[in-house]
């Protein structure tokens, strides 16, 4: 085993024309790691997968991938991806992309496995035109998978599946995880990153917001919910530490910043609290109060 | 044979309608030209002299669809998403390049052979051995002029402009070029005109060495320049724009 990461990213600076894409980003991936890199369109995860594989020119910092250059590592068949602007030849059919793109490896992955990981059985004689949107990504996915890479990136990879085949398609991303691959996943869906990944990393305007499992990212935002029913006349959002009030028939839901405080100020004037719960926030709440400046509009 | 080269020329080989433009409508186009206007020749030497250049002028016809049909497609590869998904396997950005030029100088040898079967064997072309040979190895190896300007149009090219671009470059090469009328009946400034166009010089090479003779050095030279010309500015495109950049 090799001490270097699997992934490491120092200072990376990516810039289009005018626009700073990603902005001195510091990212260590040890192996074996599944690492979700979540934020709103956008944000620069796909920038910042482009510039591991050494698809974008990059400003400033470095990239390493399993301690050498992106191009390297990939000419050596370590790495996987599956790429926002990634695509299928025409006039192929898929069981001979599959048999291109693993002869390309020094060590490809069996093809009867293949097949089974990436959930493509029976498609192999299919011509790439006859593909659906999902299975279309599982094929793409079969294509990352070809060569058995130490790491993966997948950049949005289940953007054309529908409910049941993201379903399956993170049931085999956790298998590869178990057999010890590294996995970078880029997407804006936050169950995803909530189920899959040991480590959430939240990007916003090219910069690392956050950084840790989602557990922590959730915990690590002071926003929580105090709800409860009251009658609408009620006059709440003078209350310390409210950032938002919201009303559903009775049910009264306040987020707050400080909710030790906001409790006491509604306890002291003695009212009552019927069907009182205090909750943490949600993953999605916990990004939004990231990624989202204070006092802003939507 | 690699199997970047076996996958690329099965991808070729599957579309009709590349065979048909670069083979099969060459050569009824020979027959159909030969036996109408080769009909109305007095003798037979007339006759054959017609039959030859218009056999000629026909497989350089398919010759140039066929280097230009198959190296075009680098921006259909490009605008799929393709080129960009063999970035990240270990497949050289190199040998891409160097396996569509491989495959479109391959694809040339189809027209020129069925063109010229047909020629002998259909219309009565009587050349000796070694003008047979001689015939189909400098068309074969002029074809790489159309290689470099297909590669050159693929590269630079998006897919919609690219597939355009194929139909009216191919037109315009043939028709201007004298491929399909002699250029001696052209007016004298299209006579002028066509001299500005590789097709032109290709299809003399041809008729050259179908004569007996050897191909012409200004009709050599010209086709070297326009190789030369057409492979720089490609690599230049290629520099500026790599296989991977997104279409658009």
């Amino acid at each position: 085993m090799t001490s270097s990461p699997a992934l490491g990213v120092s200072g990376l600076t990516v810039r289009y024309g005018d626009t700073t894409a990603v902005d001195s980003l510091d990212l260590s991936i040890p192996a074996g790691q599944t690492v979700a890199l979540l934020g709103p369109n956008g944000a620069g995860k796909s920038t910042v997968v482009n510039a591991v594989l050494g698809l974008v020119p990059t400003a400033a910092g470095t990239v390493e991938v399993l301690g050498g250059r992106p191009r390297d590592a990939v000419r050596a068949g370590a790495v996987g991806a599956m790429l926002q602007h990634g695509g299928l030849p025409s006039e192929a059919r898929v069981g001979e992309v599959l048999d291109l793109v693993r002869r390309s490896f020094p060590a490809p992955w069996p093809l009867e496995d293949l097949v089974a990981t990436a959930g493509i059985e029976g498609l192999l004689a299919r011509p790439v035109e006859a593909l659906s949107g999902g299975q279309r990504q599982r094929v793409l996915l079969a294509v990352a998978l070809a060569g058995a890479p130490p790491l993966l990136l997948l950049d949005e990879p289940t953007s054309a599946m529908d409910v049941e085949g993201r379903r399956s398609f993170w049931t085999t991303m956790r298998g590869l995880a178990a057999r010890g691959h590294t996995i970078v996943f880029a997407t804006h869906h936050l169950d995803e990153a909530d189920a899959v990944a040991d480590r959430v990393v939240v990007i916003a305007d090219g910069r690392l917001v956050a950084d840790g499992s989602a557990a922590q990212i959730k915990t690590g935002t002071a926003a929580r919910t105090i709800s409860f029913t009251a009658a609408d006349d009620d006059p709440l959002d003078v209350l310390p530490g409210v950032t938002a009030l919201d009303r559903r028939g009775d049910t009264v839901t306040l987020t707050t910043g400080d909710p030790e405080t906001t409790l006491r100020a509604l306890l002291v004037e003695g009212r009552r609290l019927p069907d009182l719960e205090v909750r943490g926030a949600s993953l999605e709440d916990a990004v939004l109060s990231l990624t989202r400046p204070i006092g802003a509009d939507r | 044979m690699t199997p970047l080269f076996a996958f690329q020329l099965r991808r070729v080989a599957r579309n009709r309608q590349f065979l048909f433009f670069t083979v099969l409508l060459p050569a009824l186009f020979t027959v159909f030209f030969t036996k109408i206007f080769g009909g109305q020749v007095g003798s037979s030497a007339e006759y054959q002299s017609y039959a030859a250049g218009s056999m000629v002028s026909m497989m350089a016809y398919g010759s140039i669809g066929a280097a230009l049909g198959a190296t075009i497609r680098i921006s259909f590869d490009r605008a799929s998403g393709w080129l960009r998904q063999l970035r990240v396997t270990p497949v050289p950005q190199t040998q891409i390049v160097g396996v569509d030029i491989a495959v479109g100088a391959l694809l040339t040898v189809p027209s020129l052979v069925v063109v010229a079967l047909v020629g002998r064997f259909v219309n009565g072309v009587q050349l000796g051995l070694g003008a047979w040979l001689g015939l189909v190895a400098v068309l074969w190896a002029g074809s790489v002029a159309f290689v470099a300007l297909g590669l050159l149009l693929g590269l630079s090219l998006d897919e919609k402009a690219a597939g355009g671009a194929m139909g009216l470059v191919s037109v315009v090469l043939a028709m201007l070029g004298g491929l399909w009328v002699p250029v001696e009946i052209f007016p004298e400034s299209m006579q002028v005109l066509a001299r500005f166009l590789p097709s032109y010089w290709y299809a003399q090479l041809g008729r050259d060495v179908a004569a007996g003779s050897a191909p012409a050095v200004m009709a050599v030279l010209a086709l070297v320049g326009f190789t030369a010309g057409f492979a720089a500015l490609a690599v230049l495109v290629a520099r500026r724009r790599p296989l991977y950049a997104v279409a658009g």
